[in-house]
């Protein structure tokens, strides 16, 4: 039925008036007389009726109750003035300097919006590299436990009146002391010198770990008591006896990288490194020979080499294996000549002062080693310190001043310290914590973190380092050469103080105009002209004395050495959540110092070698000098049988010092654990009680310690419990040097120790007119998926590791840590594997067993494989970075069920969190296993409240605004830092220019001293990394899997063949 | 009307008649429930409800609460998974491939059968959906138009096929098994008294009236599901295996696993069948019913499957060896000598050897060792996928990751929290439900009934 309606608007369209067909004929309307309207003066005599008023009330009042719903308040504080420097999602870098008493690094600090959140190496000062403790003290800048203000009798006070309080506690009778570790600063020293004059304050150096032997040393042969500058780039062969160079001794940052230089294969040559040790340190597994003594050997090994090389000496006692690498160390050294090198680690004057006389005769003064005339790094006089104790004891000093140390943690004798300070008329600490000493003292005048205020320092006589603040003080604080300049009546700016330390003549309208100091203040360093040092004198006395001495040395039954660990050192940063989590790079041990100990000798003990997630270790008690510890005993391969290890910097805070939330130990539910005392439990024990005095001198080397099972248990948390690499060599590749030269000009894939895998196919490839085993094909021609093509288009981001280079430092972990906001998790989490680093270094030992042993010796394939889970009793050992491969035929990728893990046009397997499900399936499926996967809420659970810096509301300051904080049931993993790789394009894209190598680094590649990562773009033909893929060195991890990963590994090149 | 020798056993003991087995049926329906039922129940919901706590906690907290680590991301979730999704797999075998065979001893273990495979798919599905880190936008796996720029899902992955798998054969048992119940639903409404009852049972059973029409259609929908669901028996359990087939894991990573994870799901679930039946026939009197012969027959599916399983155990560790290849060979030989071995010998003893009992007449008839065995098979399947998934994953390639998993708590209580939530539903399910296929049933009485049978050889038919 058709339905014939017509609609209408209105009656006129239905009749069709004539006026409007006018109107609708129109396109476009009559124009309305508005104006005529508006000017209608009538309107302004108009009454407002009663109607009207009604309407308006009504209006107003429902505007004014919307108005009055709240809408939500996002609380951002725009720039009223925009700072010129700051634009905001714009880094911005400042050039400075870290000291802490024993690292000094020139950095860049990376801020945003203000707040310092990265800091790296600073590349063109000469002085910049980075280790783990340096670039994670940025945390610390953020630590609510900071003292917040100047304490007087344990109440916050002004800085006034804790000034008048000083100055009259400086007028007292005894002797009155400022108590320093090293001071690197001409303004520092400055203002000591002032406050010296006013006051008659006395100034004694004491570091937290003692080198003085080694001054006295150079006192003895060279008349100038300094800490000599090495030059390991120098250096063809190195001999290290207990000195952890790589890791913790001496100025350890820079010799790194500069002993990597002379580990470069394709150079043609490489060094030689000895290491005579009794627990494994990090140069001792980095080490080409490393022999095990005893530390009551060390000084016999030292007098067996200088009679070895000189004829010096007479015959000493020594273990035949021992003296066969005393021999072959001192082949190498004589080889090297001058450049040769000999470091000791022992805080022993006999030790130290052979180690010289084998330098001197080796000729490698001002090659190797430089004594210079300027002392620079570790000036602590400990005799000074001793007789600053005994005057304590005694009543004598009326005032203490404590700078930038904690003796009262630290010393060797810290009780006699702490009850010498008890009887000081007044003392006061500038650290920034009321820790151990401070809580102590009289008074506490807070310092500054390293990142808020200006300083200059000086490690060389040729510049002046100088280290500027990149933040306002966050909490009312003060620099302590400040707080030194108003005790001795001269009150003076930090700024000021430093610039007429410089300037003598510096006034306030200066401060702009100075361009070589504004430009030194860019640069982070200022030169100095300074006349060329002259070569010392060798003065040296008898060595008759100390070498009767070693010879003479008997150890007890069991031997003590107390080392630092890579990421806790001396244990300031101890309160640090990314350090405690760093693992150890030897032991992969988290959250806890141990003691370590040779198998066999755990096993006589009834001890338990195996540690796991439900497997604790046993606890043990240590005993030295009438002091004992009771801690949990590691099983460490390469520990010398009869010998056991303790690292200092633990056992912070144990007191009831409030040192930084987590310097403690937490239980399951994150809660801090108490002691019977109601004082929060430490991590760890202090060991530096265990020190032995020699004249005053701690020594770090105990030669008679007993050892007993306490029967008790103790949880560790590591993050690698298997060893050993089980001879797949496709995950490992390494040869010696020899075999390096002898197969040099290989190309890659062809060298035998780096041969590209093939698989055998049922197709006559060989040509031998047969199908056999022999008929294998390149891992690389399979191919399960249609080809896109990667090679040429765009970028394609790729990443090389040598693996001679690395040496396990751990820079990149921490750096990574931070970059990448990175949960931290606590101890329990580790433990039960759990941990979320993105970048890890995986830390292998050899065994002594594989298959074609196993074969020979007639054990059947599953007791083989038994044996090789075994670390050998002193293997060697490899450190491999591991992150994120980025395979380009990624297994993780096909089986996300939501493809929220995907690969980039730019050659980057990509993680998109939000579009994550967590299925787990990608990690399952990941043959290196490196996906993490947030299992709570990190940033919020309760469990993490101790741990998580997100979890605090001052420490969260520190993440990086460019990478998300990840929530909770998603997946994670390296990014290859795709926030870097994009703000760098960005930037090219600006300048309109192709993105030039090397303007673009990883997080990991930027903080690696040794430059071991090489990152950057693998479809630039003129990369550094293309360069790499060439290398006949190069491969991929796993390559057999087909998953053609984007991250290549250089072959780890061992020189042992010249030993 | 169909023959049947007379020497054959027959398949209802008894003298029964149709109103006998109607009054054996629904009988237990109308009456009121028996005190054993009560406190089993009872047990069941408080277990259940522990595992309902326990998967809140986890939902709430994180999957952090489970054992699980960087190194072995599935453990006891993926387990259960698949353990219940095999479980899963006897109703419909039983029901489609059975009936397609015309094998009519089925009839009277079909619908309790079918109903465990519901219950067990259900508990299946729960644990893919709470082993989801976020399991808040589980949703995200189902191809659904969306506004995230539309984001499809991704088909290359074996997780995406089970959810279409698992759906499909979700759906498709329970309408087979609904449409199996309309006819009894509707004999329960025509004897059920109180008004509320007649009415609820009226509307399950769709109002059917027993026409002929009627019974034409019953019969052809289900040849016609049963056709459908046939293919769905095997591919369910081989996508569920693509899982792991498909990935690069050593272990994982084998072309066997569809049909050795098709005969060991058949296996586990005729176990699961008889553990209930066995239960079942005595509480609610049904032994003339289900009694020796269908415990016989699927004692013997049970030798059959379970000697597959044996087969393909042993052709794994032949392929690990004969492949040559460092990483598989070194899963296997880490399956029963390393430190997850006790589970691998479980598995053996469990799976291999128990069931080849049944090959000596005596034990395959005895009720009593059957039972045992039918739980012994499941705790060997159980620990066949615990097995698989966790020691393929503990020490796959790079050494430095080798881990360990320990379950904790919430692993096993949401574990036994679905035995529970399984137990109230099947015992729901036996008390308001047609436990027997009565109409079924009725259609064999004249040509395997005891009765019938029996006076057979005076040479007089019953019929």
């Amino acid at each position: 039925m058709a339905d014939n309606k017509i609609y209408w608007s209105g009656l006129e369209e239905l009749d069709r008036t004539p006026e409007y067909e006018r109107i609708a004929s129109q396109e476009f309307p009559a124009e309305r007389p508005v104006d005529e309207f508006l000017s209608d003066d009538r309107l302004q005599r108009a009454n407002t009726g009663r109607r009207d008023f009604l309407k308006f009330m009504g209006f107003s009042v429902t505007a004014a109750t919307l108005a009055a719903c709240e809408t939500p308040v996002v609380k951002s504080i725009p720039y009223t003035n925009k700072p010129e420097e700051i634009t905001p999602g714009v880094a911005n870098y400042y050039a400075s300097t870290y000291y802490d008493g024993h690292d000094f690094v020139n950095v860049l600090v990376k801020t945003r919006e203000g707040r310092p959140i990265f800091i790296k190496n600073n590349t063109e000062t000469g002085l910049g590299r980075v280790n783990a403790r340096v670039n994670a003290s940025v945390l610390g800048l953020y630590d609510s436990a900071r003292l917040q203000a100047p304490h007087l009798n344990g109440a916050a006070t002004s800085w006034g009146a804790l000034d008048a309080a000083v100055s009259k506690g400086l007028n007292g009778n005894g002797r009155k002391v400022l108590l320093t570790g090293t001071v690197m600063s001409p303004s520092t020293k400055r203002a000591i010198a002032a406050l010296s004059e006013a006051t008659g304050v006395e100034h004694v150096q004491c570091d937290a770990v003692s080198y003085s032997a080694v001054s006295e040393a150079m006192e003895m042969d060279y008349g100038r008591r300094v800490f000599p500058s090495y030059r390991f780039d120098q250096a063809e062969a190195v001999v290290s006896l207990n000195a952890d160079f790589l890791g913790t001794w001496g100025d350890n940052v820079w010799y790194t990288g500069e002993w990597a230089k002379t580990r470069r294969p394709e150079s043609g040559d490489m060094s030689t490194l000895h290491a005579f040790e009794s627990g494994m340190s990090l140069t001792g597994s980095n080490a080409d020979r490393r022999t095990r003594v005893k530390p009551s050997e060390q000084g016999r090994v030292a007098a067996a080499m200088l009679r070895e090389l000189t004829g010096e000496g007479a015959a000493v006692q020594l273990d035949e294996a021992v003296m066969s690498s005393v021999k072959a160390a001192v082949a190498d050294l004589k080889r090297a000549g001058s450049k040769g090198l000999v470091v000791a680690g022992d805080n022993d004057l006999a030790t130290q002062r052979i180690a010289s006389a084998i330098n001197r005769s080796l000729g490698a003064l001002g090659t190797t080693m430089v004594v210079n005339a300027e002392p620079g790094l570790n000036q602590g006089d400990d005799k000074a310190f001793a007789q600053l104790v005994t005057d304590m004891q005694a009543g004598r000093v009326s005032a203490l001043i404590v700078d930038g140390i904690n003796p009262a943690y630290h010393a060797a004798g810290a009780a006699a310290f702490k009850s010498g300070l008890e009887k000081v008329g007044f003392s006061i600490s500038t650290a920034m914590y009321a820790d151990e000493t401070a809580s102590r003292c009289t008074a506490m005048a807070p310092a500054h973190h390293w990142l808020e205020g200006w300083n200059d320092l000086q490690i060389d006589p040729k510049r002046i380092d100088i280290a500027q603040p990149a933040i306002q003080p966050l909490y009312n604080t003060r620099h302590s050469a400040e707080s030194l300049m108003a005790w001795a009546g001269q009150p003076v700016d930090g700024y000021t103080l430093l610039r007429q330390t410089h300037n003598a003549a510096y006034n306030a309208e200066a401060m702009y105009t100075d361009q070589d100091w504004n430009t030194g203040v860019h640069n982070g360093f200022l030169a100095v002209n300074v006349p060329e040092d002259v070569a010392p004198v060798f003065t040296g006395a008898d060595l008759s004395s100390a070498l009767r001495e070693v010879a003479g040395r008997k150890g007890g039954s069991f031997e003590l050495d107390l080392y630092r660990k890579v990421a806790i050192g001396d244990g300031q940063q101890a309160a640090n959540p990314m350090l405690q989590e760093t693992p150890d790079p030897i032991t992969k041990t988290t959250w806890d110092n141990y003691v370590t100990m040779a198998r066999a000798d755990m096993e006589a003990m009834g001890l338990n070698t195996y540690i796991a997630q439900e497997d604790p270790a046993s606890l043990v008690k240590v005993t030295a000098g009438g002091q004992s510890v009771e801690l949990p005993a590691f099983p460490q391969p390469g520990q010398t049988p009869g010998t056991v290890s303790i690292a200092l910097g633990y056992g912070r805070g144990g007191d009831g010092e409030a040192i930084g939330r987590s310097a403690y130990q937490v239980d399951g539910s994150g809660e801090h654990m108490t002691d019977a005392d109601g004082n929060l439990v430490p991590i760890g024990v202090n060991a530096f009680s265990l020190a032995t005095l020699k004249n005053g001198t701690p020594d770090f080397s105990v030669y008679d310690v007993t050892v007993e099972a306490t029967g008790g248990t103790y949880p560790l948390a590591c993050t690698q419990i298997h060893h050993t690499y089980m001879g797949r060599d496709s995950v490992v590749k390494e040869t010696s040097f020899d075999g390096f030269l002898a197969e040099a000009g290989a190309k890659r894939g062809e060298a035998s120790w780096n041969k590209t895998i093939g698989l055998n196919v049922h197709d006559d490839v060989n040509g031998d007119g047969e199908i056999n085993a022999l008929d294998k094909k390149a891992v690389g021609e399979f191919d399960l998926w249609h080809e896109h093509a990667v090679d040429g288009i765009g970028h394609r981001w790729g990443m090389a590791i040598d693996l001679t280079s690395c040496i396990g430092c751990s820079a990149c972990v921490t750096a990574c840590h931070i970059e990448n906001n990175v949960p931290v998790v606590g101890k329990d989490e580790v433990r039960r594997h759990r941990d979320m680093h993105w970048m890890r270094i995986d830390r292998f030992y050899a065994s002594d067993w594989d298959m074609e042993r196993g074969e020979e010796e007639g054990l059947g394939v599953i007791s083989t494989y038994g044996k090789m889970e075994e670390p050998g009793a002193n293997p060697q050992t490899v450190h491999m970075p591991m992150m994120c491969q980025h395979c380009n035929h990624a297994p993780c990728e096909t089986v996300c069920p939501v493809a929220a893990t995907t690969h980039s046009n730019e050659g980057v397997n990509q993680m998109t969190y939000n579009r994550c499900i967590g299925t787990r399936y990608c990690a399952n499926n990941c043959p290196f296993k490196v996906r993490r996967f947030n299992w709570f809420h990190y940033p919020g659970y309760d469990k993490f409240q101790n741990v998580n810096p997100a979890q605090d509301a001052i420490q969260r300051m520190v993440l990086n605004p460019d990478v998300v904080v990840r929530s909770r049931g998603v997946m994670e993993k390296c990014s290859l830092c795709v926030q870097r790789t994009q703000s760098a394009k960005l930037e090219a894209k600006k300048a309109g220019a192709p993105l030039e190598d090397g303007s673009v680094q990883t997080a990991c590649a930027e903080a690696c001293p040794t430059n071991a990562i090489t990152f950057g773009d693998l479809n630039d033909n003129a990369s550094e990394v293309r360069a790499t893929y060439d290398n006949n060195r190069t491969y991929h991890a796993l390559e057999e899997v087909g998953i053609q990963p984007n991250v290549a590994y250089l072959t780890k090149v061992r020189n042992t063949s010249k030993s | 009307m169909q023959q049947e020798a007379a020497i054959r056993e027959p398949l209802i003991l008894g003298n029964k008649n149709y109103k006998d087995i109607t009054d054996d049926v629904v009988g237990p329906i109308q009456g009121k429930a028996p005190m054993g039922w009560k406190i089993m129940i009872t047990i069941t919901s408080i277990i259940a409800f522990y595992g309902v706590g326990c998967i809140l906690y986890l939902i709430g907290t994180g999957i952090g609460v489970w054992g699980l680590n960087k190194t072995v991301g599935w453990a006891w979730d993926i387990t259960n998974f698949v353990w219940w999704v095999g479980i899963g797999h006897a109703g419909t075998l039983i029901s489609a491939v059975l009936l397609l065979f015309r094998q009519k001893w089925r009839m009277a273990i079909n619908r309790s059968a079918e109903a465990m495979t519901i219950f067990a798919v259900i508990m299946a599905a729960v644990f893919p959906g709470i082993h989801m880190g976020r399991i808040w936008v589980s949703y995200w796996v189902l191809p659904l138009p969306n506004q995230f720029g539309s984001l499809w899902v991704n088909f290359n992955s074996p997780l995406l096929w089970d959810v279409f798998a698992i759906s499909t054969y979700f759906s498709v048992s329970l309408v087979f098994w609904y449409i199996g119940l309309i006819p009894d639903f509707a004999t329960i409404r025509d004897r059920m008294t109180k008004p509320l009852q007649k009415k609820i049972y009226g509307i399950l059973s769709f109002g059917w009236s027993g026409r002929a029409k009627h019974w034409t259609r019953f019969e052809e929908v289900s040849l016609v599901l049963a056709g459908i669901a046939t293919p769905l028996v095997f591919s369910v359990h081989s996508i569920v295996s693509m899982d792991f087939a498909t990935a690069v894991i050593p272990g994982w990573h084998t072309t066997i696993f569809p049909p050795y994870f098709v005969s060991g799901a058949v296996f586990s679930g005729f176990a699961m069948v008889q553990t209930l039946l066995l239960i079942m026939r005595k509480t609610m009197k049904l032994e003339s019913y289900i009694h020796t012969k269908h415990v016989e027959y699927m004692n013997i599916v049970i030798i059959v499957t379970g000697s597959i399983v044996g087969v393909a155990y042993l052709t794994e560790l032949f392929i690990s060896w004969y492949s040559g290849v460092e990483y598989e060979s070194y899963a296997f030989i880490n399956r029963f000598s390393g430190p997850y071995s006790a589970s691998y010998w479980v598995m053996m003893t469990c799976n291999v050897i128990s069931p080849q009992l049944f090959w000596f007449k005596k034990i395959r008839r005895s009720l009593v060792a059957t039972f045992i065995l039918s739980i012994v098979v499941n705790i060997g399947m159980w620990f066949e996928r615990y097995v698989i998934i966790v020691t393929s994953l503990h020490r796959d390639f790079d050494p430095s990751s080798w881990g360990e998993f320990h379950a904790t708590s919430i692993d096993v209580g949401v574990f036994i929290g679905t035995l529970g939530i399984f137990f109230t539903l099947f015992l729901l399910f036996a008390r308001f439900f047609p436990v027997l296929a009565l109409n079924e049933l009725k259609s064999i009485l004249k040509s395997s009934g005891d009765e019938q049978k029996r006076i057979q050889p005076d040479g007089k038919s019953n019929h």
